[in-house]
């Protein structure tokens, strides 16, 4: 990999080579990105991939309008043609006068818990290892019939700086993992998933996903058919993250907000949620897939509160949008999750949500519901115009009188999600991150829910 | 560029590999969104590379390079063969890859006029008109998105079987959204056009009333209501067709989902899985669709593959491991998104084909049920047997008669029983719908389509 030093040192060149082209403002991103991943099928393992991925982003301004330029590799000629076909796609767009300015040149504090040395050191064989011990987990149960697993471990090395003298690099690991089990009980068939990101294998978190997706494949295959009707749901960590993810990180994107299309515009200061909803944006958490030094445009991190106990507290702001209000970015301009990417324009992004904690073991949620659901996992996405959500119950389970039965067979919900946030009524002690959302389980007291039975 | 190749796959071959592949390519592409009257990015993208595999009993090897240079290739190859090693020790299922025929071919998809000879400016003055007549429909029209893509690129497929196929692929996209706001009520509407070809595309009726489409259907939206939940007989129009042919059929189908154990259609060839009448299939051969291609990114000549012939489960999409490890023929579904990616099993046109019905005796025939029209995405777990996907408009049908508009429903369903489900297959086919499908971290351009479908006992999910 090329080291850290001379890759800021491209980015500063290319900012000059951009600058000198006519562009107002520029700024460019050099990556370097090395990655190894290990596919495993029905227990035998099935691929080993090597990447190796560098190159160069270069966006530029004229008259406020912006273009994008991309060169794979970081060859200085290429990069330089890279540098003048993004001053002439600026001059090919509208001039804005909306743009005001990009980040000016501030010290960035390195954060710690964004590298670790021993995830870079990981070599294949390693990574061969973790899925064979995923599988093996995975598959431990005379039910499962299939155990696929995946793991990846990358290093990446970013250099970003703009015309306003920002210039700064940071190295990032990232390991993520990913099972599934498949189980069989004579025609009933289920599949149990589970997965973790991080910029670090945690301890125990082989066993831990493993473990989930054996359990919950050999759960789901005794299946029950549930009438359409009004019912309470505990969202489980997955089902929540996907949906807040998109809910949250769409709905608050302030250039969304700003024209007008997401359902939380007009809405700041009023409630959202119940009280017991707090809802925050922290790229500073050490080892989390979304921690960074600094976002996109060179904004150094910050937590920011968008919920506040139920009150709709703050939007996700980039320079542009921030500018546009004439107020300071929350470093939201993203260029990519655990690993950036030099091949996209920036854009407005959550870093790491976070759904504070409540109270309520995940027992007590099922003890005091009396006719329900627990829902593990959707992936389906709310209309972020109307705020809308209507998704399949892919992964959930029938609650009646305070225990847990059998998983459901074909239904889907629907709710709103202001309605969603505020009917919470018990919100639970443990996190878990999926899709760079840290949320607890936790309890709606009532949604429609449409059954097959 | 194919000595270079054929160096790469020999020298993979030397270092031990018992079968090796590449996708050597160089691309260049375009991006405009305009957004309420500005352009929001002008993007362009250069970009070149290899992504080189090596096969050793039973383990694939894979290594990308951006530098296409012979070092960097060899070394390439080498990492490919150290992978295979690596992945090959651990490897319980011992297989082989069938020898197949060596193709060799030249070609250039159609395409009359290439993006590269229309100057930037006309590209976006293209997307800014699209975004003008989105606003100038109607006050009500608050926001707008009017977007343009563009790609060429140069892709060469080479094994060790002696395959070596150069394709110079272009292929182009437009879509609008449209967001229309009344009394309090946001509603936004969406309409997009794409297909292997050229510019000329943007030169078509169909893609200069995109704009008018988008805005048309929020503007509709407006006075819809929230969809019922429950239990439906659902007609579902040609885009929703194809959806479900997508989603509920074709991830199933997919040989490797079929492999990995992951596939609820494991085992059922030659059984019944759908009404006599229904036949399915996926067919990369429709030129100028925008699932179009004639060699797979394995170099394997791409047919039509029916998949369900008069409810019949015929057989499954497969690549040269599918293949090799099934004992059939490789059926040309093996794609890659760049030469970074591996490549994997996917669909490319798929559909239903058409029946005898008239669609509006179809309707007329529905005493009480759901119109569902337009698809917005949809997604399946072929393990759990399950699906859903999303509408854009949904009607109540009444004793024949089309009514009530409501928005934004999701249709959810279990892949062995909704094709067993089907009670009148429509004879106004059409496919075209373009679309981006996503498996394991790629993206496949795609399409499908089919007639008007009626389906019992589909889960509507809905707020009220």
């Amino acid at each position: 990999m090329v080291d850290l030093q001379s890759l800021s040192a491209l980015a500063e060149r290319t900012v000059s080579m951009t600058t000198r082209a006519g562009a107002d403002r520029c700024d460019v991103v050099a990556a370097d990105t090395n990655a190894i991943s290990v596919d495993l099928e029905k227990g035998s393992v099935k691929q080993a991939n090597i990447f190796s991925d560098p190159g160069v982003g270069v966006r530029a301004f004229v008259k406020g309008a912006s273009g994008f330029a991309v060169c794979t590799g970081l060859d200085e000629a290429a990069v330089s043609r890279a540098a003048a076909m993004a001053v002439s796609l600026a001059r090919a767009g509208t001039p804005d006068k909306d743009f005001k300015d990009l980040p000016v040149a501030r010290q960035v504090t390195t954060l710690p818990g964004l590298y670790e040395p021993k995830v870079a050191e990981i070599g294949p064989d390693e990574v061969v290892v973790m899925v064979i011990e995923m599988s093996d987990i995975a598959g431990d149960h005379k039910k499962v019939t299939s155990s696929n697993a995946s793991a990846a471990v990358s290093v990446c090395q970013v250099a970003l700086a703009n015309s306003n003298g920002f210039s700064s690099a940071q190295r990032m690991t990232s390991v993520d993992l990913v099972v599934e089990a498949v189980a069989r009980d004579g025609e009933a068939m289920f599949s149990g998933y589970d997965g973790c990101s991080g910029r670090r294998l945690e301890q125990g978190a082989i066993e831990r996903v493993s473990g989930v997706a054996r359990d919950q494949a050999v759960k789901g295959l005794v299946q029950t058919k549930l009438e359409t009707g009004d019912y309470a749901i505990i969202m489980d960590p997955l089902a929540a993250g996907f949906v807040l993810g998109n809910a949250i990180g769409g709905g608050l994107n302030a250039d969304s907000v700003q024209r007008g299309r997401s359902f939380l515009a007009g809405k700041l200061g009023e409630t959202v949620g119940s009280p017991g909803v707090s809802i925050y944006d922290d790229p500073t958490i050490e080892w989390a897939s979304g921690s960074t030094s600094f976002d996109g445009e060179g904004t150094p991190a910050a937590r920011s509160v968008l919920v506040d106990k139920g009150r709709l507290a703050s939007y996700l702001y980039d320079s542009y949008t921030a500018g546009k209000e004439s107020r300071g970015s929350t470093g939201n301009s993203s260029r990519g999750g655990s690993v950036w990417s030099y091949r996209h324009p920036p854009s407005i992004s959550t870093t790491n949500l976070v759904v504070s904690p409540g109270d309520s073991s995940f027992d007590e949620m099922v003890r005091e519901t009396r006719s329900g659901a627990y829902v593990r996992a959707t992936f389906d996405y709310p209309n972020l115009a109307t705020g809308e959500f209507s998704g399949l119950m892919m992964e959930s389970y029938v609650i009646r009188d305070g225990e847990l039965g059998p998983a459901i067979r074909q239904s889907t919900m629907g709710i709103g999600i202001v309605e969603m946030l505020s009917r919470v009524d018990m919100v639970g002690k443990t996190p878990r991150d999926y899709f760079g959302v840290q949320t607890p389980p936790f309890r709606i007291s009532s949604a429609r829910i449409a059954g097959s039975g | 560029m194919e000595d270079l190749a054929s160096k790469t796959i020999d020298h993979a071959m030397k270092l031990g590999a018992e079968f090796a592949d590449l996708r050597l390519e160089s691309s260049q592409g375009t991006n405009i969104v305009v957004m309420d009257g500005k352009t929001k990015t002008v993007t362009a993208h250069l970009s070149s590379g290899c992504g080189v595999r090596a096969f050793i009993d039973g383990a694939w090897g894979f290594a990308v390079t951006n530098d296409i240079s012979q070092s960097s290739l060899s070394a390439a190859s080498e990492s490919a063969v150290k992978m295979a090693r690596v992945a090959k020790d651990r490897a319980k299922v011992k297989f082989k890859i069938s020898s197949s025929k060596a193709q060799r071919a030249v070609e250039r998809y159609r395409c009359d006029t290439a993006p590269s000879d229309v100057p930037m400016e006309e590209k976006v003055s293209l997307a800014s008109s699209l975004d003008r007549s989105m606003r100038s429909t109607d006050p009500r029209i608050v926001s707008t998105n009017a977007r343009y893509d563009d790609f060429e690129g140069e892709r060469i497929v080479a094994n060790s079987f002696g395959t070596l196929v150069r394709t110079r692929e272009t292929w182009t996209l437009a879509a609008c959204s449209a967001w229309a706001k009344s009394d309090g009520v946001i509603q936004r509407g969406h309409d997009a056009i794409g297909m292997v070809g050229g510019y000329e595309l943007m030169r078509t009726e169909k893609a200069l009333s995109l704009g008018a489409e988008a805005a048309a259907q929020a503007l509709r939206l407006l006075d819809s209501k929230p969809a019922p939940a429950g239990k439906f007989v659902c007609v579902l129009d040609n885009k929703m067709t194809g959806l479900l042919a997508h989603e509920a059929f074709g991830h199933a189908c997919e040989a490797d989902a079929v492999l990995a154990g992951a596939s609820v259609l494991e085992g059922r060839v030659g059984q019944k899985v759908a009404c006599s009448g229904v036949t399915l299939a996926d067919d990369p051969s429709i030129e100028a669709s925008f699932g179009f291609f004639s060699h797979d990114w394995e170099g394997v000549k791409a047919d039509k593959h029916v998949l369900i012939e008069d409810g019949v489960l015929k057989g499954y999409l497969h690549n040269l491991e599918s293949s090799s490890r099934m004992g059939t023929e490789p059926s040309g579904s093996s794609r890659a998104q760049t030469y970074g990616s591996p490549p994997i099993i996917r669909m490319s046109n798929t559909f239903i084909a058409p029946g005898d019905w008239k669609k509006d005796e179809l309707l007329e025939d529905t005493k009480d049920g759901l119109l569902i029209q337009g698809s917005q995405y949809g997604y399946v777990e072929p393990s759990k047997g399950q699906f859903m996907f999303k509408c854009d408009e949904a009607y109540a049908i009444r004793h024949g008669e089309v009514g009530e508009r409501y928005r934004d429903a999701s249709l959810s369903g279990v892949i062995l029983e909704v094709l067993n489900n089907v009670t009148g297959v429509a004879d106004d086919f059409m496919v075209g719908d373009p679309g981006y499908c996503g498996k394991a971290g790629q993206s496949a351009r795609t399409s499908d389509g089919g007639p008007h479908l009626r389906v019992a006992d589909v889960v509507v999910g809905g707020l009220v």
